[in-house]
């Protein structure tokens, strides 16, 4: 199959799935006993004006009339109005993607940088002692709740040692953030040219960023065992083995036939890792799109809510879209089926 | 498959054919000790949250309101928080709303789930591939925000925080059970059964759950982690359960603002509880998995 037949067939795969999301999101709310109405009428309103906030928003219409309109706005890109912000949900959630985002590539990549090595040295020798410890601690990393953590890193590295500057923010409040670029404050300070704001948004950094990683680092240490594990028992490696190669050229064989699943992996963490991401935020007070949802959820903004929600999907969607054509392009087997 | 896992429970054990907490725990450490371990964590606090008002020094939500924010002592060994209510005494009754949440949870998920799941697998079709595609699209949303807007959107109280939580981790039984069920769906015993004239009812639950369920069962106790670990992320974010219940999350919430003036106790030891039993619970599930998966048990 070539490839751009390729691309169509998996594009074209995604529209049902999109389809569903945006049905899940828009029962979201309606699922609840709670009114939407009542919050936005506030507790001095009358029943007249109840039915006209009721009429304005749709809601008096039957429950598949207000799924078309809703699919219908969403494909135009209209989220709605947020009730904190008072602005359109999309807009809202537009300034703050790359701030998370920066966050989100940051963790991972750390996370997997430490957990890929680790994963694979505890397959070359399973059950060895590197490889139960490595075991047990990937399940306490599995264990610890992420806010919690958060929390005694800053009281650590912020109240006690004082290393890290206070958890509130991606700059110091003292200095000016650099002439947007990218979005993020350490690439736009470096292009800037501007030392003082890039060192001050590294040393924002760095925590959240560590805790994103411990916490993302788990999975991926036991996931590329597992797949190490597998190819180690695969019939190439034992063939290779039997051929007398080198020990490295065989870790170097596993190392290349795991890398396709490994892959694979690390892209479905990424989106499970959004919530993880969220909550670091919310500690963190990063002012990302995941502390906007959260404190959307908390505070009950519904619109906000469900656009945050469909955001995560839709990330979640491109995500394995994005690692499906990425295995396709470097796994040569692909091009058979 | 069956004997192979109780014959390496029991061990040396089975020379003694009366049944004994402490032979079964020897076995069990023999095959796995991380597992014992977890069994051990376990048992330490389910006894916390069956004798809570034994152990417990002080009343979790009476406010002294002379000692608030006082750091450990000999009167209040974890201290006491921004109330004045005293932190040892509260980590010890969140025990109660960690097993309170997550058995009946798991129970919900395994009673919506293993059904649907024998049905999809048994039936096949239609039905199967619209219940399968409806799991994919739930998968696309990150597990802790979709129940974070749930029960955000449903009402805040302790009931819905278990119902949600037991819906949305219902497709992990399924989806196992599914997949146990399509490899014994056309196997000699359920066509012996079929030609017999069974009740498919009776198919599905006397013949096929049987021999479908044990792999669901391995789930149950990563699982109850995974509850445990939701439920006080919903209560640190004040969604579902308030302060001042005295719930693990709740309390890490309640501790939060205090890390930052140095009052670390308020918040570091309901999150050592949590990490504890949370751990304990995956320690046990991860062994059971290698129990009944013979493919993990062959890798060791």
């Amino acid at each position: 199959m070539s490839f751009s037949r390729f691309l169509l067939r998996r594009t074209l795969m995604v529209i049902p799935l999109l389809l569903g999301v945006v049905f899940i999101t828009f029962m979201l709310i309606r699922v609840g006993g709670l009114d939407p109405v009542g919050q936005l009428a506030g507790p001095t309103a009358t029943q007249d004006e109840f039915d006209m906030i009721r009429e304005e928003l749709g809601l008096d219409k039957p429950l598949w009339q207000q799924f078309l309109i809703y699919t219908g706005n969403v494909l135009q890109g209209d989220l709605g109005e947020s009730w904190l912000s008072n602005r359109p949900v999309l807009d809202d959630m537009l300034e703050r993607a790359v701030i998370s985002l920066e966050l989100l590539v940051w963790g991972i990549g750390l996370g997997a940088l430490i957990g890929i090595p680790v994963g694979l040295r505890a397959a070359f020798r399973p059950n060895g002692k590197f490889d139960q410890t490595t075991r047990v601690l990937s399940l306490l990393g599995f264990s610890i709740p992420t806010y919690w953590l958060g929390l005694v890193m800053i009281f650590v590295f912020f109240y006690l040692l004082d290393w890290a500057p206070p958890a509130i923010g991606r700059i110091s409040l003292m200095i000016f953030p650099p002439e947007t670029v990218t979005g993020s404050y350490l690439i736009d300070g470096l292009i800037a040219a501007d030392w003082e704001a890039a060192w001050s948004a590294t040393t924002h950094l760095i925590l959240p960023v560590v805790c994103l990683a411990i916490i993302s680092a788990a999975p991926i240490i036991k996931q590329t065992r597992a797949i190490a594990l597998e190819v180690l028992s695969s019939e190439t490696v034992r063939y290779a083995r039997a051929c007398g190669l080198p020990e490295r050229t065989v870790r170097k064989l596993v190392f290349r036939n795991s890398a396709v699943p490994i892959i694979t992996f690390v892209g479905t963490e990424l989106t499970g890792l959004v919530g993880t991401m969220s909550l670091i935020e919310y500690v963190f007070a990063w002012g990302g799109l995941g502390q906007y949802g959260l404190n959307a959820i908390v505070r009950g903004d519904f619109t906000a809510v469900q656009g945050y929600v469909l955001a995560l999907a839709l990330f979640s969607v491109v995500v394995f879209l994005i690692v499906d054509i990425i295995v396709h392009l470097i796994e040569p087997r692909s091009e058979l089926n | 498959m069956a004997e192979t896992v109780s014959s390496d429970f029991e061990g040396d054990a089975t020379s003694k054919p009366a049944f004994s907490l402490k032979n079964r725990l020897i076995g069990i450490a023999r095959v796995s000790p991380t597992m014992a371990a977890g069994i051990l964590i376990i048992l330490a606090f389910g006894v916390m949250a069956l004798f809570a008002e034994f152990l417990m020094p002080h009343d979790p939500v009476s406010a002294y309101h002379d000692r608030i924010l006082q750091p450990p002592s000999a009167e209040h060994w974890f201290g006491t928080d921004g109330n004045g209510m005293d932190v040892f005494s509260r980590v010890i009754y969140g025990a109660k709303f960690g097993f309170g949440i997550a058995i009946p949870a798991v129970l919900l998920s395994i009673i919506i789930g293993v059904p649907v799941g024998l049905i999809a697998g048994y039936r096949g079709g239609l039905l199967d591939e619209v219940l399968m595609r409806f799991f994919d699209g739930l998968r696309v949303f990150p597990s802790i925000i979709l129940a974070l807007a749930v029960v955000a959107a449903t009402g805040q109280s302790l009931l819905n925080v278990v119902l949600v939580l037991g819906f949305l981790d219902s497709p992990v039984f399924a989806r196992v059970v599914r997949s146990e069920v399509l490899a014994l769906r056309s196997s000699v015993f359920v066509e012996s059964a079929k030609a017999a004239g069974n009740p498919t009812w009776r198919i599905l639950f006397v013949h096929l759950l049987p021999n479908a369920v044990q792999g669901a069962m391995a789930q149950t106790a990563v699982r109850a982690a995974w509850a445990v670990r939701i439920s006080a992320t919903l209560a640190f974010l004040g969604v579902g359960i308030q302060a001042p219940t005295p719930e693990w999350g709740a309390m890490i919430r309640q501790g939060a603002e205090f890390m930052v003036t140095g009052q670390w106790w308020v918040a570091l030891y309901p999150g050592i509880a949590l990490i504890l039993l949370v751990f304990g619970l995956n320690l046990f599930g991860d062994g059971l998995q290698d129990l009944t998966d013979p493919r993990r048990r062959a890798a060791k």
